[in-house]
């Protein structure tokens, strides 16, 4: 019995010890890794709306109830005055859902840029979404029409060239701009 | 001169992926580019470092009954420290291997040097067979990501590296590449020893 | 209900543990030479899954959630399922010898088994509800016990055809699971 009871004790002073290394290290990078997220999500909202002096999540404001595409939205101010909208929307790729920030300029009403931020797509093809050569398809676009995803060389001013061999993965993110359109159009076009 | 034994037989003789075929899932899943194999194996080896010093240090103190649970818990316990470190300081590496670094808790190599090496063995040679075995590992996840990348990615270190007209196979990079790169690798191992023998 | 659907074809089919996940390849490889044993290890992995992923899912909310230490996440599951795999051990050999004898040899080997802590986790990450993360177990649990049987179904056979030495073992057996790897890749678009 006594054994049992310096045994029990012994794993316990390890498994304390243990736990006190960890909050040691923990209280070091908690501050670092906190801040690394949120300036890794500024400097992301910066990609698609560069222009701004302040970008506030208003999401309370501009979305009723819970939305199945958008997730987030936040206003990006200008000389105190709102300038941009980036949207955060999530649409269902082919591996799995697609993450991607919309942004639009409200002066213009027009897209300002596009970034897939999170995806678990086919790498070589769905995994392409992140790469300049496709988002770039989306810049300054109208908002008042609908974006439609061409697998050919895009003619009309709201088409945008679909990835090779990963026309859904295209789509997902069109569905995800279209959304986020909508929701633009009715809230920021006066 | 045992010393340096101690540190080169992980890197070749008993290498712990190629010749033990131990700690296979990670070596299968993060191979997909040689950054993230590099970065997998640092995080390798510094866990089996630090649990290798505390453990052969300790290995008197610890009552034989129940060093595996103390073993599982100092390993624990540096995984986490190595994931909270490498979540502040190395973001995108961290993103890249994601789940895998929790599990580095249940890398068989890691409990199995605790076991094999570092409760016999005192701090010094303990040092040296952590850094042997770490060393040895993330040789070969290189070696594994190297072939997978180059072949599936076209690329070396994320440089291209295979020129612009031929189109690399991308079922490298996929989940079966890195089954056929392993088979591949183990398949010339055995040869190899064969022949030796 | 469809929800749950998608996580249970998810698991099974789309985004198989070991053909596309690589979590539990050591048993994979190591205990897929027989059928019966394939069998054992599959329920085996199966009963501790579900338990461990209900216990870790309300130590995580109820306990770690609460406390702010989350971060000693890790270390709580990997303790969690050393002991339950103990338990469960204990429990069958005095209620269930013929279970005990049947599953008995796979058990221990399951604490190290990176499928349970690793599923486990990613029940967590995906801000599964309690009924959700149970069902994601069972499902990997599932498609891990798939993958094995249909792995050791082909390897039965593998052991008497003439292939190079240099290939026998662990090479053919990758080669093996690379190609239902490949077949798996089939499902990806399904949902």
């Amino acid at each position: 019995m006594r054994n049992i009871i310096k045994l029990g004790v012994f794993l316990l002073v390890v498994a304390g010890l243990a736990g006190l290394g960890i909050a040691y290290v923990n209280g070091l990078t908690e501050p670092i890794i906190a801040g690394q997220l949120l300036e890794s999500k500024l400097s992301s909202f910066k990609e698609v709306y560069a222009d701004a002096d302040e970008i506030k999540d208003e999401t309370d404001t501009y979305l009723k109830g819970a939305d199945p595409v958008i997730a987030e939205i936040n206003v990006a101010y200008k000389n105190g005055a709102p300038a941009g909208v980036i949207y955060t929307v999530a649409t269902a790729g082919y591996g799995g859902p697609v993450q991607s920030l919309v942004g639009f300029d409200i002066e213009s009403q027009q897209t300002t840029a596009v970034k897939v931020i999170s995806q678990t797509e086919t790498p070589g093809l769905g995994a392409k979404a992140v790469e300049n050569s496709f988002s770039d398809g989306f810049k300054n676009k109208d908002a008042a029409r609908p974006v439609e995803i061409v697998k050919k060389e895009p003619v009309q001013g709201n088409q945008v060239l679909a990835i090779t061999a990963a026309t859904i993965t295209s789509k997902a993110v069109a569905d995800g701009v279209n959304a986020a359109r909508e929701n633009f159009m009715s809230n920021f076009v006066k | 001169m045992s010393l340096v034994n101690e540190f080169t037989k992980g890197i070749i003789r008993e290498n712990p992926l190629f010749v033990l075929v131990l700690g296979t899932c990670p070596a299968l899943a993060i191979t997909t580019s040689v950054n993230n194999g590099l970065g997998m194996g640092a995080a390798f080896t510094a866990v089996l470092l630090a649990s290798n010093i505390v453990i052969s240090a300790l290995r008197k103190v610890i009552p034989d009954s129940i060093r595996i649970p103390s073993y599982i818990v100092i390993v624990a316990a540096f995984v986490t420290m190595i994931d909270l470190i490498m979540h502040a300081y190395t973001p995108a590496l961290y993103k890249a291997l994601g789940i895998y670094i929790p599990l580095i808790v249940v890398n068989c190599i890691i409990l199995g040097r605790a076991e094999a090496f570092a409760n016999k063995n005192g701090v010094g040679a303990s040092i040296m067979d952590a850094l042997g075995m770490g060393v040895g590992y993330t040789l070969a996840l290189v070696v594994m990501s190297g072939i997978r990348e180059i072949l599936g990615a076209g690329t070396f270190f994320g440089i291209p590296v295979l020129g612009a007209s031929a189109s690399p196979a991308l079922i490298m990079i996929l989940p079966p590449g890195g089954f056929i790169a392993f088979g591949c690798i183990l398949a010339l191992m055995n040869k190899l020893q064969q022949k030796a023998s | 209900m469809s929800e749950l659907g998608v996580i249970i074809i998810g698991a099974i089919f789309i985004n198989n543990i070991v053909l596309s996940q690589f979590l539990g390849i050591c048993p994979f490889l190591g205990v897929s030479k027989k059928l019966s044993s394939a069998i054992g290890m599959g329920i085996a992995v199966t009963f501790v899954m579900a338990l461990a992923g209900t216990l870790t899912w309300i130590i995580q909310s109820y306990i770690l959630n609460p406390l702010g230490i989350a971060y000693l996440q890790t270390i709580a599951f990997i303790l969690v399922i050393a002991a339950l795999v103990q338990f469960v051990e204990m429990v069958i050999k005095k209620t269930s010898p013929g279970l005990y004898k049947a599953l008995g040899v796979y058990l221990p080997l399951i604490t190290t088994n990176c499928a349970v802590l690793g599923i486990a986790i990613v029940s967590i990450q995906k801000n599964y509800s309690l009924i959700e993360a149970v069902v994601n177990n069972v499902a990997n649990a599932v498609g891990f016990t798939l993958a094995l049987i249909l792995m050791a179904g082909i390897r039965e056979r593998i052991e008497e055809s003439d292939i190079p030495k240099c290939f026998h073992g662990f090479p053919i057996a990758l080669f093996t699971a690379s190609l239902m790897s490949i077949a798996f890749l089939g499902f990806t678009g399904l949902l």
